[in-house]
């Protein structure tokens, strides 16, 4: 998943839980368990395909109207089973997974062991052109499906995955990959119903799953209305009686908004009112740690930056943004200067690691001058920042690192934004490759390992690769890393990777975001999870 | 404006007034030997000087009016001194623009910087000196290109009339209805250039039918006049017609027009940088400046108002400008 709006999507998030559900016992404490909230929200790029969403504005609704085997704990991160009785596996490449009896979709179809080997063959296969194929690229029969050059599928389905019972299959992987289990609450492996194979329109028109909410209606640029879905068979039911997600095309208005009770709720306070947002809202203000990671990526596909040299020009750049004053000045300290490519939520065994990436991610103007020099200077002696500027306050922050560089360089046009209106359209451009200077690329994580961090988005043909780097080391590493059995090998393994990517300053880590929300009286029980999306499900109204 | 009377071209014999047919088949010689009447001013103290031997001309007898007139006195002071400074800004602010210094952000005003500072630590007095630049030269060159493109399609087709006019007047009423700020996010947001010439253009291509229809109407009463019809027997050429009898008679109609317009053309660009379609930075232009204050409001609203205030007494100098020549050229709506 991508980041995207800050940063890409993130599926799981749920609130899962299997055990203590905050939220469920005794009805007392209050709470209209009909009412409906309404959340600020901004259109998906995609249809709401699961293996074929890879940011977060449609993440949020897909975390909310499907579960898969793993659900992320809305707490730790932790992945804890939903749908999987159990993942068993001797060899870390030969996985047989049980799934619960008794779920089913809300169309009342059984969800079974098929549901999930459907879903991910379409998913794998390149026919189906989805974004987050590559999720399904350790399973066996993956080249076969999906032919990296692009060429003739050879096979409609992946030879890895079978059926072996109604709710019984086996996967077999190409490699050792010791922590694919964990990786399996992410939505592209969301199991899917018949009709979305038998009626693909109808089903993305109103998407069936088998979440706790359902899909109501959808009108493009206005509003999603989700329902609480009655006989959902989980255990982390929705405390209320739905969500209607609105479109904003700029936080300010959705926090207005909010102040003016026309809104609920919104997960995106926007710099400008952070401070006042304690004034307005008091305790209805949250601010947690979230695994989302502001970055800088370069199109890799344009020659200007893919030539010897470059690097030179993008640590020189890193070096003239001087992340502690702009984190302090536009977002208050709710945002911390970033050292590395992962996020401290991972936890120091998780893989972050402090001061990764060295002087390369400190304010040091003079050798940024340097370097940009010796790198041969900006390409066309400009460099344009693209961002979306309907999420995120991402134009105060663009300006800001553009008057950080210009001042670096002491030169008053050296960089200059570009910004793009919606998210949606950015993200077309960006997948487009219209890209031809570096581009705004929050990352949050899909699930909380650092192999998240760094496969999807540097690996060569990562699902989002949106700059299509390339290092060979670094995929060996990475291929290394997934097959290590011992996680604390892994994660070391994964830091070399890292280290790569720092040596070729793939990307400028710009600084580590925290998730913020502010709500309206009529809520209680809000909460982010680690991917700083909403817990929705456990939100009391009234 | 557009029903404005047809103008005689030698209207003063003082005291004849608004009866001024009568006096037609008089003043109607004289036109035809005399040169085209100058811009305001050509003529002022020769006028004045010659008073009661020469008539005034129109354009001589709206500068004496002018003159008199507080408002037009106190716009063109403001607009003279937007001039200067847009030429030179460098006369009243020595600092740079572009030059940010994002630990100063929000900060109010202290000496150096009576403006205070943005939520990018600019300094907003020097980005508001600078935004007039960028105002004055969207008004100006918009402006010039509404008029002359207007001016001479309306006047051609309101000379030759037939079907090249229903088919201009179609057009016109094509062009009338694209709503300006719709048509702007529309056709601007398609361009990337950093220069103020996509928003000249626009404001160009849907400015222009209001001055046609204005010079069209203008010139289809001028040419009905009788000392028109006296060239046209003597057998002067459609050029000859056009340009020493129907132009320099038609002309004030379009003139006034346009400087109202001015004021709401400078206003248009604000709009649409305030959009995000107008101006992009590094450019520096009041209506980006508003944009991105705005969400600052309630705790820098210096940064806001300054520019504010820059761009809506520009825009009322240029309106009670146009309000003065109007009245000065076209004394019968006194």
């Amino acid at each position: 998943m991508r980041a995207a709006t800050h940063a890409v999507r993130a599926a799981c998030a749920a609130a899962a839980t299997l055990a203590v559900t905050a939220c469920g016992g005794g009805g007392g404490a209050g709470g209209d368990r009909g009412a409906v909230l309404s959340s600020s929200w901004g259109d998906p790029q995609n249809p709401l395909e699961p293996a074929n969403t890879n940011e977060v504005q449609g993440g949020k609704v897909l975390d909310m109207i499907f579960r898969g085997l793993k659900k992320y704990d809305p707490d730790t991160g932790e992945a804890r089973d939903m749908l999987a009785e159990r993942i068993e596996t001797t060899d870390s490449r030969n996985f047989t997974i049980t799934v619960k009896d008794g779920w089913t979709f809300s169309n009342g179809e059984k969800v079974t062991a098929q549901s999930f080997v459907d879903a991910w063959n379409y998913g794998a296969s390149l026919r189906n052109n989805q974004r987050n194929a590559y999720f399904f690229g350790y399973i066996d029969g993956y080249d076969k499906v999906h032919p990296a050059d692009g060429s003739k599928q050879s096979a409609d389905t992946l030879s890895g995955l079978k059926v072996t019972g109604p709710l019984t299959f086996t996967v077999k992987l190409n490699q050792k990959f010791s922590s694919f289990p964990e990786t399996l609450g992410y939505n592209a492996f969301a199991p899917l119903p018949r009709a979305f194979f038998d009626d693909h329109d109808a089903w993305l028109k109103k998407p069936v799953g088998n979440g706790p909410y359902m899909v109501e209606n959808y009108t493009r640029g206005s509003q999603m209305s989700l329902r609480k879905w009655e006989e959902y068979p989980g255990p982390d039911k929705a405390q209320n009686g739905g969500v209607d997600l609105k479109v904003y095309t700029d936080p300010n208005t959705a926090y207005t908004d909010l102040m003016a009770g026309n809104l609920d709720l919104t997960d995106d306070v926007p710099a400008a009112q952070l401070k006042n947002v304690k004034s307005d809202l008091g305790d209805r203000y949250i601010n947690t740690p979230a695994g989302i990671l502001q970055t800088l990526a370069f199109p890799y596909y344009d020659e200007r930056w893919n030539k010897e040299g470059s690097e030179k020009v993008r640590k020189g750049l890193s070096m003239a943004i001087d992340r502690e004053q702009i984190t302090n000045t536009i977002f208050q300290k709710t945002r911390t200067p970033a050292t590395d490519w992962t996020s401290p939520v991972l936890g120091k065994d998780g893989g972050f690691k402090e001061g990764l990436c060295g002087e390369a991610c400190e304010y040091r103007p003079d050798e940024a001058k340097k370097l940009i020099q010796e790198g041969g200077g900006l390409p066309g002696g400009q460099i344009k920042i693209t961002y979306n500027a309907d999420t995120g306050s991402h134009k105060q922050w663009v300006d800001a690192v553009c008057n950080s560089i210009n001042n670096a360089l002491d030169n008053d046009r050296a960089c200059v934004g570009n910004p793009v209106g919606t998210f949606a359209d950015f993200r077309n451009q960006i997948t487009g490759k219209k890209m031809s200077g570096p581009f705004r690329a929050g990352w949050q994580m899909d699930y909380p390992l650092i192999q998240n961090f760094l496969q999807p988005l540097y690996y060569t043909g990562g699902s989002s690769n949106d700059g299509k780097w390339s290092n060979q080391e670094f995929d060996d590493l990475v291929d290394k890393a997934n097959a290590e059995t011992d996680p604390a090998e892994a994660v070391r393994t994964f830091q070399q990777a890292e280290e790569v990517v720092r040596d070729h300053m793939a990307a400028i880590p710009l600084w580590y975001q925290n998730g913020s929300a502010g709500y309206s009286d009529r809520l209680s029980g809000v909460k982010l999870n680690p991917f700083s999306v909403p817990v929705y499900n456990e939100i009391k109204v009234g | 404006m557009p029903e404005q009377p047809p103008y005689e071209p030698e209207r003063a014999i003082a005291g004849t007034g608004m009866g001024g047919q009568m006096d037609l088949a008089a003043s109607e010689a004289t036109t035809l030997e005399q040169p085209p009447p100058g811009g305001p001013g050509e003529s002022g103290h020769e006028a004045s000087a010659a008073s009661g031997e020469r008539p005034r001309s129109l354009w001589s007898d709206a500068w004496h009016d002018l003159r008199r007139n507080p408002v037009f006195i106190i716009a063109g002071l403001v607009i003279l001194f937007l001039v200067l400074i847009s030429v030179w800004p460098s006369l009243i602010a020595s600092g740079n623009p572009l030059k940010c210094d994002l630990s100063r952000a929000q900060e109010g005003s202290r000496p150096g910087h009576p403006f205070g500072f943005d939520g990018q630590g600019c300094d907003v007095y020097t980005r508001t000196v600078y935004g007039a630049r960028t105002s004055v030269l969207v008004g100006v060159l918009a402006t010039l290109g509404v008029a002359v493109l207007g001016s001479v399609l309306g006047g051609l087709a309101g000379f030759f009339g037939g079907v090249p006019d229903s088919i201009l007047s179609r057009i016109t009423d094509v062009f009338f209805a694209i709503p300006v700020v719709l048509g702007g996010l529309v056709l601007l947001s398609v361009i990337t250039s950093n220069t103020v010439w996509p928003v000249i253009g626009f404001i160009v291509l849907l400015g222009w039918p209001q001055i046609s229809r204005i010079a069209r109407g203008s010139v289809i009463t001028v040419k009905q006049n009788d000392y028109v019809q006296a060239a046209r027997a003597l057998g002067a050429s459609s050029s000859r017609l056009l340009l020493r009898h129907i132009a320099p008679n038609a002309v004030a109609p379009v003139i006034v027009v346009a400087t109202i317009a001015l004021g709401t053309y400078i206003a248009l660009e604000a709009t649409l940088s305030f959009l995000g379609v107008g101006l992009k930075p590094p450019s520096v232009s009041w209506g980006i400046d508003i944009s991105a204050a705005a969400p600052y409001i309630r705790n820098a609203p210096h940064a806001l108002l300054w520019p504010s205030g820059a761009l809506a007494i520009t825009v009322l100098a240029f309106i009670m400008l146009g309000d003065a020549v109007r009245d000065a050229l076209d004394p019968k709506l006194r």
